[in-house]
């Protein structure tokens, strides 16, 4: 018997070696894996978690300055690249360099980072993200940095901006209007869309544009953040906003009535902007709400697309503009101990030539008054049709509950869209979750 | 001796097992743990910085989640067993059919089983996607398929509507399991001694009889787990609904994990979603003490 | 004889029906791949391709250098993961199914239990606890996490596997003189070989699979596994499904052409290793 327990301490002690060796063997390959490409296997590794324990490594160019981004197309990669080059090369106490995390799992990670620890110094993300993350803590009060404040456009400003204090600045700015297929709207004999077009001249040009596979209107409504985006604006054209649904409720007619008709198509439920834009230029779609980022892919995918943009259709003749909702990225400063080199990186992109230049790369607007002002977007005609836009463009909340807000709304539009509820039931149900949100 | 050789058997026994329940509580155990404590908390938005204004507050989240009588959380939990038992269902019986013929010597039969488990080989992400390609209302396969069959008038919306959206999903998950159930019973076939069968042959059973009397009581212990692993796997699928239909349309396929992970990481919630977690988590538990009940009569029998 | 014949082609017929019906939406993913985009959105749309369009193959295969680090990062965590979840399994399956003792049905459930939260809830602990370790960004925190998922899986199959086994045989072995651990090493395992390639095939696809782990614990580009790249890619380009198509059929085409290849192992040692009692 005491032999037998012998052998079964030996076996146990065995099977954990095996187990360690196991795990070492995972950890050589992983070592072995990483000598095929040293230098791009270690730096951005290393250097995170060099930041995020707090000692800042010193490298040859100085201290480092790690930014966190989603940018996934080229042009917007290449834009990065040569902001930190541009960076780099204007001082030398810091080295910025950039990490890509997918949109997708953005604030994920970023949550995880907060909990843990593990962080960057800077963070671009979406806008209307930002207030749930400044009352997270992740974001440092910079409001005594060197930055232009008032030259900033208000909008995008509120949302870096929490009781009066300074978290970041906006990257760039942005917001959706209309696009229209020219060809589609000449084969129909349809004038074209422009500021006088009002709800009732829209809803007739689509239902004329909708035959045979080719839809009059198609928006993104996907049941997350990026459908209360696109799908809010009508809602405030309506008169409502994000806490009054109630006085907003004729955008819910307007959807369902369209959706019937088949001129606004239903399949817009599932649909991302990047889905709504494939659409549009593949043809399906003669008009699309969508946002000036996408102006690249199209010139690149469907060169040939004879299409134009103009504002979004107003709400009667005597209505003003319509509103658009603001979209575009923040820059916020990650709250460490040692913040000078976000500070320095902020300061750097505070310059209006610097702006100026990231953002015709980048396919937004540079979210100054004066920057925006550039010949480079006023004098095109599509550019130009985004800037007086955004004239009449609000930002989402700001409210660190926005995600409830948005999640509460965008179930609205999708219960009107599949017509599971009347508007006015829908309004009412949606007034009520809207008001649930603490 | 009888008395000893028990002893030794306990100790051994417990001595194989330790490692991996030392393994499973590290990296499994204390996240439950942390998940169970801060379900009873007020972690939010508001209170996730500042650990001092973070209180215990019983199970208010619980409440909270249950309470309201458009309550998404009652709606998930419902759509999770319809998903969970359809996928289920039908997942097993084709793999079960699968299975018995696969366990049969004929031309081509290894290459067929072989790529039969191409499907679950893919990349959840790839098939979620692959489905809801063929399901698209326009353009879609499956669509066009059942309208050159006359089956259907005009294109159905799929992933529109809530009832053919819940559909679309189990389909595509039983596609995704089937090889699953399929190879574990093989496995379990292959534990059937030959002469077992040929003996019956000789007893003059027909082959429903073989399959009734014989194959299906001796494997039984095969088609247990693969149930019970079945469901525990299927009740806690996340991705392919996320890739198919994130939840929609107004929450048709929210299954319990989607709700909960929509909690936690989109509307930082984390209390509530580690509550909806672990309400999932509490259902499972129950699954799982029927089949160690299971396991208990079937083991006093042998 | 011929009766063997014929019933051999009945069976032939059935699996090859069963196979088409089955299979489609593979194929269906390799004809959207070689379609352009226009003819993927007619209607009706053709069930084959008309002129093979290669493009978005030669576009994908051109980016083959990241598809190929993919492979390499999902293989190493794949494996490292299988190893770690078969040494660890095994030997508990087979504690679990031979012997009787007090916590056995509690540990039972507790493998079971260990499966029941979807892995997105135990996220943040985990990585918390990878920070603390100084694990992320190494192939060791994907590793561990995913062995999580095929340690329970592996023990509640192969226990199973080990209950089927008659008992006669080690305790013909015990009268023989063997001791419970040898007749494990010299018996048990020998006979339980196709279980463990099972367990051990099971293990390594759910790491391959893996994407939440993956994406979470590593945020270093160069060390993603391939299903990251894909789960990347899909984000951008959802509708472009010729191109989405084409990636994801590269992407698994290794792992399919392994298992094939494979599978000649697995069926022989299924019906080797088959008890003959």
């Amino acid at each position: 018997m005491n032999r037998k327990r012998l052998i079964a301490a030996g076996l146990t002690a065995v099977l954990s070696m095996t187990v360690f060796a196991g795990c070492g063997g995972g950890n050589n390959s992983s070592t072995a894996g990483g000598d095929s490409a040293p230098a791009a296997d270690s730096t951005p590794a290393d250097s995170q978690t060099a930041e995020a324990d707090g000692q800042t490594g010193s490298t040859e160019g100085g201290k480092e300055v790690v930014i966190w981004d989603y940018f996934e197309t080229d042009a917007q990669k290449e834009m990065m690249q040569k902001l930190i080059d541009g960076f780099n090369a204007s001082q030398s106490e810091y080295t910025a360099s950039h990490v890509y995390v997918p949109f997708s799992d953005y604030e994920k990670q970023l949550t995880l980072g907060v909990a843990s620890g593990e962080l960057p110094d800077l963070v671009i993300m979406d806008g209307c993200g930002m207030a749930s993350f400044i009352s997270m803590g992740l974001f440092g009060d910079i409001s005594d940095a060197d930055v232009k404040w008032d030259e900033y456009i208000a909008g995008p400003m509120e949302s870096t901006m929490m009781d009066g204090k300074h978290y970041g600045i906006p990257f760039a700015t942005n917001c959706t209007a209309l696009f229209y297929n020219k060809d589609l709207f000449d084969a129909a004999g349809l004038a074209y869309p422009d500021e006088n077009t009002t709800w009732d001249d829209f809803k007739e040009m689509a239902k004329a544009l909708t035959n045979d596979g080719v839809y009059g209107f198609g928006n993104a409504a996907t049941n997350t953040d990026e459908g209360t985006f696109q799908c809010l604006q009508w809602l405030y054209t309506a008169g409502g906003s994000y806490t009054d649904i109630k006085n907003g409720a004729d955008a819910y007619q307007l959807m369902q009535d369209m959706i019937n008709e088949g001129s606004w198509t239903k399949e817009v439920v599932n649909w991302t902007q990047s889905d709504v834009n494939n659409n549009f230029m593949a043809g399906n779609l003669a008009m699309q709400q969508n946002g000036p980022w996408q102006i690249p892919g199209i010139e690149a995918n469907a060169p040939d697309l004879n299409y134009g943009v103009t504002v979004l259709p107003k709400r009667d003749a005597d209505a003003g503009q319509a509103t658009s909702i603001l979209g575009g990225e923040n820059m916020g400063a990650v709250k460490k101990d040692d913040m000078s080199g976000a500070v320095a990186f902020i300061q750097y992109y505070d310059q209006t030539e610097v702006m100026v230049e990231a953002m015709k790369m980048y396919g937004s607007f540079p979210p100054k008054t004066e920057a925006a002002k550039d010949a480079y977007w006023t004098e095109d005609p599509i550019q130009s049709a985004f800037i007086t836009q955004l004239e009449t463009s609000i930002p989402r909340g700001p409210s660190a509950s926005w995600p409830s807000y948005s999640a509460a709304i965008q179930k609205g539009f999708q219960e009107v869209m599949t017509s599971a509820k009347t508007p006015e039931q829908a309004a009412e149900d949606t007034q009520a979750a809207v008001d649930a949100v603490k | 001796m009888k008395k000893g050789k028990m002893k030794s058997g306990t100790y051994l026994g417990f001595m194989f097992t330790l490692p991996a329940v030392i393994y499973m509580l590290i990296f499994i155990g204390y996240p439950m743990i942390e998940n169970l404590i801060l379900s009873l908390k007020n972690v939010d938005v508001y209170t996730f910085a500042q650990p001092a204004n973070q209180q215990f507050i019983g199970i208010a989240n619980y409440v909270e989640l249950f309470m309201d009588t458009n309550s998404i959380m009652t709606k998930s939990i419902i759509n999770t067993l319809i998903f969970t038992v359809g996928s289920i269902f039908f997942q097993f019986f084709i793999g079960f059919g699968l299975a018995l013929l696969f366990s049969k010597k004929f031309r081509g039969c290894s290459f067929f089983r072989g790529v039969t488990m191409i499907s679950w080989l893919l990349p959840v992400t790839v098939a979620g996607l692959l489905f809801k390609f063929m399901f698209a209302s326009s353009g879609g396969i499956i669509n066009q398929f059942l309208m050159a069959l006359h089956i259907l008038d005009t294109p159905l919306d799929w992933l529109l509507e809530p009832r053919s959206a819940m559909t679309a999903i189990i389909v595509a998950n039983i596609w995704i399991g089937i090889p699953f159930n399929m190879m574990l019973l093989i496995t379990g076939l292959t534990t059937i001694p030959s002469e077992v069968y040929e003996s019956a042959n000789l007893d003059g059973a027909g082959k429903l009889q073989t399959l009734f009397s014989i194959t299906i009581p001796m494997i039984k212990p095969a088609i247990m787990s693969v149930l019970t692993l079945g469901f525990v796997y299927t009740f806690k699928v996340f991705d392919l609904v996320w890739v198919m239909t994130k939840g929609g349309p107004v929450n048709a396929t929210e299954l319990v994990s989607t709700y909960a992970y929509r909690l936690s990481f989109e509307e930082f919630l984390f209390s509530k979603g580690a509550a909806a977690a672990n309400v999932l988590f509490l259902i499972l538990l129950v699954v799982g003490c029927f089949y160690i009940k299971l396991i208990n009569d079937e083991e006093e029998a042998m | 004889m011929k009766k063997e014949t014929k019933n051999n082609i009945r069976l032939f017929v059935i699996g090859a029906c069963i196979f088409a019906v089955f299979i489609f939406p593979l194929y269906w993913m390799v004809v959207t791949a070689l379609k352009t985009q226009t003819e993927i959105f007619a209607i009706p749309t053709p069930i084959w391709p008309r002129d093979l369009y290669l493009d978005e193959f030669k576009e994908q295969l051109s980016l083959s250098g990241d598809t190929l680090r993919g492979f390499k990062n999902s293989a190493i965590i794949a494996c490292g993961a299988t190893l770690i979840s078969t040494v660890f399994s095994i030997p508990a399956a087979y504690g679990l199914a031979r012997f009787r003792f007090k916590a056995k049905k509690g540990l039972i459930l507790f493998f079971l239990i260990t499966q029941m939260l979807p892995s997105t809830l135990v996220l943040t602990p985990l990585y918390i606890m990878f920070s603390r370790m100084g694990l992320l960004n190494t192939y060791l925190a994907p590793i561990l996490a995913d062995a999580t998922l095929g340690i329970p899986f592996s023990i509640i199959i192969l226990r199973t596997y080990f209950i089927s086994i008659p008992k006669e045989l080690d305790e013909a072995a015990n009268i023989d003189g063997c001791g419970h651990v040898q007749s494990f090493f010299r018996i048990m395992l020998p006979i339980a070989k196709p279980g463990v390639i099972v367990a051990a095939v099971f293990s390594f696809v759910y790491a391959w699979g893996d994407l939440i782990y993956g994406i979470t614990f590593i945020t270093n580009p160069t060390m993603r596994p391939i299903t990251s790249s894909i789960y990347n890619y899909v984000q951008q380009y959802q509708t472009l499904w010729n191109s989405t198509m084409a990636f994801g059929i590269i992407a698994i085409m290794p792992v399919v052409l392994i298992f094939i290849f494979m599978q000649k192992y697995i069926v022989s040692g299924l019906t080797n290793g088959a008890v003959k009692a």
